[in-house]
């Protein structure tokens, strides 16, 4: 018995060891939950530091950026700066050295323009213009103009042997120059033979695969009957002449006539809202917007053509202006030597311009250039001045001549233009009108149309209600339950009149809710149907109105081609020639 | 419905058998194609539509006349058919003469679709600017009713 006594003795005592150890062990327990959440808080404020490095990183970020931009900035302001400053350096020495190379052309061009006043007035001594001519002949050698005035300066004295040599050689300096040049003098002071020479010389010079942009200018000028008359047989000579040339060999009519037609195409006018049902409700209405613009294009190109062929202005003065501008230019611009200096001059006063940004500036030079050294074969010349004479340097009587000279091919194109456009033309006018797709091709058969269309909405009202279907389970559940009481009525149950009329109730309620629904769906189809039919009718009535304005601007073509026939270039230059005979 | 033929070995032009006037190798350049049409040529080609199928005599003219007016022309270079407005009324719309080879004349109506290239020339063969169009393998010529044509 004392055996099994100790033992118990020490079984309580383990125990109580061992419950003052677990006792330990949860405070320590509690101690780790603790230290846990405090971990979690640490954990927290960590998070929201990498949260706040984040955010400074990003700040940081663009911060880099803007420094990025900032130098990149600074490197291109620096970069212009230093291109402004050498140009500026640049300028300078090339201006010096244009001084140094070419001074006396500078005077030399100043003296022409002085000699052309003198000899106009008549207030300067033979004497000095042939000392000044004379001494500028010596100082710059292997420039055409100081020949040229040296020869003008002797004529007027009567000196022939020296007119002639000094003629020879500025001939030989720059032929072309100097034919310009003489030929825009004689003209200047009325020497009719003299300058219809000259004119001979000048149009020997020209190139029709290559002509000068002042060409225009002198056809427009002889057109005008600024030459003397023989002029205009000589010019048309020669236009004839060049136009075999040109339309013997392929591809340069073709290319006129293709630029022709292309400018038909642009001829358009703006569309406006004529048709604001079909616009809306016709599917093919872009083609037949196109094709109505195409079809009222004619009657732009026959008030163009018209406005072109009847002008009569006497423009004459106004040519003479521009002559002597020629002759100005011509005396006053630089000679091909100097030209590759000017233009550096030019470039470098671009940069300055345009505070220092080269890469501009030699774009921009580059389409002055463009714009300066334009040279176009003979039918180019005349489409350009057809198409824009005020671009091209021409007025209304070149366009004249231009187009019907032009005229062959203009009426080929045109030819073209309008296949082109007719053969465009919507055969239907396709219309979806609240999902009912019809087309009609002239409005005719709008009786047909409004009875498909009626058609088409019983259609859609059988097919609205066939959704709506009858409310059988309702009816059946409500049946059952009326049948339920029904049975009890019969076996003396009165309370199970209840069910009997709940079940009634039910179905009934079924019923007249889809007849409800069905009158709403008829009620809806019927409204939709007679807005459809409004519009229906007006697209129809548009379409009428849209098929008559197209066949009436369409039939315009027919009087523009047959003005356009009409043209030839012998009327042109009788009509021309009454001008000429205005003038002199 | 019309075939077209697109082959270029020799087919006799003249129904009753060449001259051997296809054989001849004539280029023929657009300016030859696009001369003014005769009137012997303008009338025939009118005048077909009310003779219709039966009158093979039309047809052996149309040829006789195409030849006049091309000379010796290459058969590749000649039209493949000719398309114009038909008068037979509704539904007719337009008609074919087919110059390959079966050179009969078929009759299309409102929305029936024509073989190949000719449906190109529907729209202006219906416009009354032109009287036909006549449909070539690489081209159209449009022939107004004075004889003046276009190339397309």
């Amino acid at each position: 018995m004392g055996d099994a006594s100790d033992l118990y003795d020490a079984i309580y005592k383990n125990l109580d060891v061992i419950n003052s150890n677990v006792a330990k062990i949860n405070s320590n327990v509690v101690d780790i939950g603790e230290g846990l959440v405090k971990v979690n808080a640490n954990v927290l404020v960590v998070s929201g530091g990498v949260e706040d490095l984040n955010q400074r990183q990003g700040i940081l970020e663009t911060d880099l950026q803007k420094l990025a931009t900032a130098f990149a900035d600074f490197v291109e302001a620096d970069l212009k700066h230093k291109a402004l400053a050498l140009a500026e350096t640049r300028i300078g020495n090339l201006r010096q050295e244009l001084q140094i190379r070419f001074g006396f052309y500078a005077e030399i061009r100043r003296m022409a323009t002085g000699i052309l006043q003198s000899v106009d007035t008549g207030i300067v001594s033979d004497a000095t213009l042939r000392t000044a001519t004379e001494e500028v002949a010596i100082k710059a050698p292997g420039y055409w103009l100081a020949p040229a005035l040296v020869a003008i300066a002797s004529w007027i004295r009567d000196d022939r042997d020296t007119c002639a040599k000094a003629i020879r050689e500025c001939l030989k300096r720059d032929d072309y120059k100097s034919t310009l040049f003489f030929m825009l003098v004689m003209r200047r002071l009325s020497r009719k033979e003299a300058s219809l020479g000259w004119l001979e010389r000048y149009f020997m010079h020209q190139n029709p695969y290559k002509l000068d942009r002042e060409f225009i200018v002198v056809l427009e000028a002889i057109t005008a009957g600024a030459f003397p008359p023989a002029s205009r047989q000589l010019m048309m000579g020669q236009c004839k002449k060049w136009l075999d040339q040109l339309t013997g060999s392929e591809g340069f009519v073709e290319e006129q006539r293709s630029q022709w037609v292309a400018f038909f195409e642009a001829s358009g006018p703006q569309p406006d809202d004529r048709y604001p049902q079909l616009k809306k409700f016709a599917t093919n209405w872009a083609l037949l917007e196109a094709s109505l613009r195409a079809a009222r294009t004619h009657a732009v190109l026959h008030a163009f053509f018209d406005g072109i062929l009847t002008s009569s202005a006497d423009l004459s003065k106004e040519v003479k202006v521009q002559l002597d501008e020629i002759l100005s230019l011509l005396v006053s611009n630089f000679d091909d030597e100097e030209l590759p200096w000017h233009e550096k001059v030019r470039l470098n006063e671009l940069i300055i311009q345009l505070n220092g940004d080269e890469k501009s500036a030699q774009a921009m030079i580059a389409t002055e250039k463009h714009v300066f050294q334009q040279n176009v074969d003979f039918l180019q010349l005349l489409t350009n001045a057809a198409f824009n004479p005020e671009l091209a340097g021409a007025t209304k009587t070149t366009q004249a001549l231009a187009v019907s000279i032009s005229q062959p091919w203009i009426v080929e194109a045109y030819d073209s233009f309008t296949a082109q456009c007719r053969s465009k033309i919507p055969q239907a006018v396709e219309m979806d009108v609240d999902g009912f797709k019809s087309s009609t091709k002239d409005g005719s058969d709008e009786k047909t149309l409004l009875a498909k269309q009626d058609v088409f909405y019983s259609q859609l009202l059988r097919s609205e209600l066939a959704k709506l279907s009858f409310p059988f389970p309702m009816v059946a559940i409500g049946g059952l339950i009326g049948l339920i009481g029904l049975w009890g009525l019969l076996s003396d149950f009165p309370i199970s009149a209840v069910p009997l009329v709940i079940g009634g109730i039910m179905g009934g309620v079924a019923i007249h809710n889809n007849q409800k629904a069905k009158a709403k769906v008829t009620e809806q189809v019927s409204q939709r149907k007679k807005a459809a039919r409004g519009v229906l009718r007006a697209c129809i009535a548009e379409a009428v109105d849209y098929r008559r304005e197209h066949g009436a601007e369409d039939m315009k073509a027919e009087s523009v081609r047959q003005l356009l026939t009409s043209i030839t270039a012998e009327d042109f230059s009788s009509h021309s020639k009454d001008v000429a005979r205005n003038i002199i | 419905m019309a075939k077209i033929i697109f082959q270029t070995s020799d087919v006799a032009l003249n129904a009753q058998g060449s001259q051997g006037q296809t054989h001849t190798r004539g280029y023929v350049s657009d300016k030859e194609l696009l001369k003014k049409r005769s009137k012997r040529y303008m009338d025939i080609v009118a005048s077909l539509d009310a003779k219709t199928l039966t009158d093979t005599n039309g047809m052996d003219e149309l040829m006789s006349a195409l030849q006049e007016e091309f000379g010796t022309a290459e058969i590749q270079s000649l039209p493949i058919g000719i398309v114009s407005k038909c008068f037979l009324g509704h539904p007719y719309e337009v008609h074919i003469l087919d110059l390959t080879a079966t050179q009969i004349i078929e009759h299309y109506k409102r929305g029936e679709a024509m073989p190949g290239d000719y449906e190109k020339a529907r729209t202006l063969a219906l416009h009354n600017a032109y009287a036909v169009i006549e449909v070539y393998r690489d081209k159209m010529i449009l022939i107004r009713d004075d004889g003046t044509t276009t190339k397309f």
